[in-house]
Order: structure tokens, then sequence, then C-alpha cells
């Protein structure tokens, strides 16, 4: 069981390709990395996964637990596990979080049966207690001025409500102050099962000290150029992404 | 019952049926105004209206008053019938609406409704309903003593095939407070409304909310006067527009008097082949400065079949005026949709929930933030 990705290549819609022939596989109960320079290509692997409507395949295939991803609109993804903390999360005016996580949950249910109103909002209310949230934010509209790192707390409140198998979290750590940072990453090591799995993006090494990861790998010009453990986020941190102008 | 009981109510029925055969038929063969048909907005509302108000004035003792049913927490309400109060007919109707050549026909047409004096504060909303299979022309005339707080009701219901042609008078005196909140709904297809609103804000402060639902044709048409600095009128609408159905709304905040101001929000989600019509105007008379008024006609398009004519407009002839108008018209916001869809939602789902979000807004700004839908 794993999300597998082979030769993926994509463009944005009628434009450049940015994925270049991406190749990636996490098992079940791994966390890995990936890190790389900006405009890699990063936020795209993760938005062409959930299907964002920006892009379009170009070719290659990606599978969750071998069920074929691209043939899955964007919610059927959702619901078949797979779940992406944005590098920015979007502002949904009139929408109120506890709706939409209502929604989301209800969508998640056999066709009808009625969500328990009072267990969702318990448990909402504590696993925003857990990630220091105040529960005004239940009331308020979907990140519509949120701060920074309020939305992205947002983004993790939602995953911890989910409960995917598989997880993104795309440079969750930017934004985030020092107890943040500690509070989020928590969440995510509480969630570390072996029925589940993570691929964090990330610039910094200070979160995957947190999260250890089991593999890092590092994405440049659209493709895998390498695939470690974690002593490649030390040497990222000393050298910077220089040994990838000589290899190239 | 007596032989001619029966009889007489046999008759009175079968009157009544033609009648309102006669008035279908009528309302059926009349061209409707379109959005073409500007002439409303040269109708004399503020005119007559000056004039009204002195009349009322002048005439605080005059036995209209004593004959209206005091509004007793909300109960009570007088009704009207055709003939029973010219005077109101005369000068309460057919001189302070919008336009003249709707109110004509209103005038033609009408039946009955509610004559309410509110005089003490309401504990709870007041409902007035109309409803009907056919063709009704209902008049509601509203006045809020000084100083006091009410909440008002109304729902036009348009059932199977039926046809509303509704006027109402507001009057809102110093110190009051009103919110008045206007349903017109439709269970069948057919179902069409007109309403024509006149709002007079002689200092007190009026919430005015419009919301159509499953109607094909609705018009609107609202006229908000400022006689009193410090009056504050707002105004709003809020509908979801689907199928062929059309609404057109045609609004008029008239500041006759400096220091008042006026808010106007509409919003609309207009869906499948739907229009949706606005003409808006804001009117600040010579000399009445220091006027608030703003104007806001917000659209979302569900559907690439969906159409909106926006037309807000100004006229001000004041100095010292602080005045916005604006509409926009969008499809619904792609990465909204993505990311509800991210979550697990169905894109139909994420575009109710964003839909009625967009609507929530004016729904919140009407009720009060803390009752949210
Ligand atoms: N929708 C788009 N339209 C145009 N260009 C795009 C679009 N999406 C991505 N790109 C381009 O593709 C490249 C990769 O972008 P991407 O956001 O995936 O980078 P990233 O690796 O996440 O970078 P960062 O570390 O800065 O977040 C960039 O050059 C970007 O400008
Ligand atoms: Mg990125």
């Amino acid at each position: 069981m794993s999300l597998v990705i082979k030769n993926l290549y994509a463009r944005v819609k009628d434009g450049a390709t940015i994925l270049n022939g991406v190749s990636l596989e996490i098992p079940k109960g791994e966390v890995h990395a990936i890190m790389g320079p900006n405009g890699s290509g990063k936020s795209t692997l993760s938005k062409v996964l959930c299907g964002h409507p920006d892009y379009e395949v170009i070719s290659g295939t990606a599978e969750l637990d071998g069920q074929d991803l691209f043939a899955m609109s964007v919610d059927e993804r959702s619901r078949a596990g797979l779940f992406l903390a944005f590098q920015y999360p979007v502002e949904v005016p009139g929408v109120s979080n506890a709706n939409f996580m209502r929604a989301a949950l209800q969508a998640r249910l056999p066709k009808g049966e009625e969500l328990d109103a009072v267990s969702f909002y318990k448990t909402m209310r504590s696993t925003m207690a857990q990630l220091g949230m105040d529960t005004k934010f239940t009331a308020r509209a979907v990140n519509e001025g949120f701060s920074g790192g309020e939305k992205k707390r947002n983004d993790v409140l939602q995953m911890m409500m989910l409960e995917p198998t598989y997880a993104i979290l795309d440079e969750t750590d930017s934004g985030l102050d020092v107890d943040a940072l500690r509070i989020v990453s928590d969440g995510v090591n509480a969630m570390r099962a072996p029925f589940r799995s993570f691929m964090i993006i990330t610039h910094y090494k200070r979160l995957l000290d947190y999260i250890r990861p089991d593999v890092v790998h590092v994405l440049y010009k659209g493709k895998i150029v390498r695939t470690a453990g974690y002593e490649l986020v030390e040497q990222i941190e000393e050298n910077g992404f220089d040994f990838l102008k000589t290899e190239a | 019952m007596s032989m001619e009981e029966a009889f007489a109510l046999a008759e009175a029925e079968a009157k009544l049926k033609a009648a309102l055969n006669e008035c279908q038929a009528r309302f059926d063969k009349a061209k409707m105004p379109d959005r073409r048909n500007e002439d409303w907005r040269f109708g004399r509302p503020h005119v007559y209206a000056k004039q009204l108000v002195d009349t009322i004035t002048a005439r605080d003792n005059h036995n209209y008053f004593e004959r209206m049913v005091i509004c007793d927490k909300g109960n009570a309400a007088t009704r009207l019938t055709r003939d029973d109060d010219d005077l109101l007919q005369t000068e309460m109707l057919m001189q302070t609406i919008g336009s003249d050549a709707l109110l004509k026909r209103h005038i033609e047409r009408f039946e009955d409704g509610y004559s309410l004096y509110i005089e003490e504060d309401t504990t709870e909303v007041i409902e007035l309903v109309y409803e009907t299979r056919s063709f009704c022309s209902p008049s509601t005339f509203i006045m809020v003593a000084p100083g006091v707080k009410a909440e008002v009701h109304i729902i036009y219901s348009c059932l199977e095939i039926g046809n509303i042609f509704a006027a109402c008078n507001i009057q809102v005196a110093a110190g009051a407070e009103l919110k008045v909140r206007v349903q017109a709904e439709s269970d069948g297809s057919d179902g069409r409304c007109m309403i024509i609103t006149n709002i007079q804000n002689m200092g007190g402060k009026v919430m005015h909310l419009t919301e159509y639902r499953g109607l094909r044709w609705a018009r609107e048409e609202t006229v908000a006067e400022l006689y009193s600095p410090g009056s504050e009128t707002k105004l709003f609408s809020a509908n979801r527009l689907v199928g062929d159905s059309v609404l057109d709304q045609h609004t008029r905040q008239i500041h006759h008097v400096g220091g008042a101001s006026s808010d106007l929000l509409y919003k609309n989600v207009v869906d499948d082949n739907a229009t949706a019509i606005f003409a808006g105007n804001i009117y600040v008379a010579p000399g009445a400065h220091n006027t608030d008024a703003y104007q806001s006609n917000r659209n979302m398009l569900l559907s690439e079949k969906a159409t909106v004519h926006s037309l807000p407009g100004l006229e001000i002839l004041a100095d010292k005026v602080r005045c916005s108008h604006g509409s926009a018209s969008a499809p619904m916001d792609d990465e909204q949709l993505f990311y509800l869809c991210s979550r697990g939602i169905s894109r139909r789902d994420a575009q109710l929930l964003v839909a009625d979000g967009f609507l929530a807004d004016v729904l919140n700004k009407f009720h009060g933030e803390s009752q949210s839908s």
C-alpha cells in the first residue's frame, strides 16, 4: 500500500511544462520530505496530485493504494484519503469554518446518514484546543482575514479532523511562530501511524528535526534528482543546493 | 346555512371567480415593464411624498388614524378593503409610490391589505402573509411611532400560477427602528410577483430586506426617501435565481435633506439561464449636504448562460457628500471551489456552500452578525 508516482509530466494549462518526469513512491507508514529550490515544482506536484484545475497531466501515472488518482475528481481523491495542506490556503468568504468541516465530514458518510452535530462540535473544539486555536475560529469564514500562521494552523486542523491516509504538507512551517511550529509538529507526530504516510515539503531543517523523515527527496526543475536519508537535510542546511549545479 | 345564504355565497363566489379571471386576463395581456423601460425613474415620489408628510403633520388628529387598530404586541392589524378608505387610497397609495404607471395598475387591482400603526415596541415579529393561486394585489401600510422598535415580515406566496402585484408604504418616525423582511416565493413554475415599496424615513432607522425564491418573474421597485437629518435607511436583497427566471430590481435612494445616510447591498447568485437586472439610483437633493449614500450590487454567476445587467447611478446636487456606487459580477471563484472540493466536498455542494456564503453576508448584515445562517 503506497502512493506511487511514475514518470509524471505536467504543465500549466496551455502553458509551460513544470513537472518533467517525477517518479516517487511513498509507502504507508513513512514520512518523506521533499526539498528543492524555489520554483522547482514542489507545489505544482502537490496540486497536480490533488487535481488542481490550473494544471494538466501530459503523461505518467499516480496511484493511491492501487487506485488511479488521475481518474478521480478532486473531491473523490480527498475521500480516497489524500490531503493537501496548502502553501497558500484559500480564503472562502461567507462559509464558516464549522460549516465547511461539517460538509467535508458529511461527504464521507454513507448516503442517508447524518453527521452527529454534538460530537462534531466536540471534536472540532478539542482539536482546535490542541492546536492552540481560539474557538471563535469555528464561526469565522474559512481563512478570511486569518494571519499567515492562522491559515496554516487551520489547514492542519482540517487534516487532523479528516484523518487522511496520505497527507501532503506544503511549507506548512513557513509563517508559523516557534511555539506553533512545535504544536503543529506534535500534531503531525501524533498522527503518524503504520496506515498513514506524509509528504512534507519544506525549506527548513527545523521542521524536519521535529518530524523526522524516513526518506528525503530533492526536486529540481520538475524532477526528483536525489533521494537519501536524513543526512541530506543536514547537507542542504550547510551547503545549500550548490551540488545541483555541479550535477546538472 | 339557509337556502338564501347558500345562494348568496355561491353567487359571491362566482362573482369573485369572474373578477379574478378578468383580472388575470388583463394582467396577462398587459405589457410588463422591462429593463429598457425606465419610465419609473421619472415618477415623482419625492414631490408627492413631501405633500403627504405635510398632510400628515397637519392632520394629526384626523379620524383616519383613529380608525386604525393600534397594533398590540404584533397581533392585531387592520384589514383594508377596496372601498374601506378613500383617504388611504388617494393620499397614502396614489401619491407616494415610485412609479406612476405601475402605481396606477396597482390601484386598478387593489383588493385588500393590512395597515399597521405600531405604537409600542413589539417583542415578536409581525407577520403578514399574502397568498394566492390566481391573482392578488395587496397593499400594506406600515407606520412606526416615534421611538418605537418593531420588526415586520411580509410574505408574498404565489402558489401554482399565482401572480401578486403588491404595494407597500412604510413610514418611520424619528427615533423609531424598523426591520422589514419581504419574502416573495412561488411553489410552482409560473409564479410572478411585482412589489413596489416606498420607505419614508423621518429620522429613524430602517432595514429592509427582499428575498425572491422560485418565482419565474419578479420585479421590485423600491424607493427609499430620507426626510430628516439622522435618518438611516439600509436596503438589502439576497437571491438565488435558477431556471429561466428573471429578477428585475429598481431602486432609488432619495436624500431630501443632509445629514442622513442610506446604504444598499443587493446580491444575487445567478444560475442556469436566469437573468438579474439591477438599476439603482442615488439622488441627493440640492442643499442636502453631509449625506452618506452607498449602493452596491454584486452578482455571482454559476453558469455561462446566466445574464446580469447592472446599472448603478448617482445624481448628486449637494456638497460634502460621501457617495459610492458599484457593481460587480463574476463567476464563482475556481480557487475557492477547488479548496472546498479538495476536502472531499462534491462540486455541487461546494457551489451551494459558496453561493450561500455569498448571500449570507447580506443576511448577516440584516439579521445581525450574531445570528448566522
Ligand atoms: N498556474 C501557474 N501559472 C504559471 N506558472 C506557474 C503556475 N504554477 C506554477 N508555475 C510556475 O512553475 C514553477 C514551479 O512553481 P511551484 O510553485 O511548483 O514551485 P515550488 O517548488 O513550490 O517553489 P517554492 O519553493 O517557491 O514554493 C514556477 O516557475 C512557477 O512560476
Ligand atoms: Mg511551493
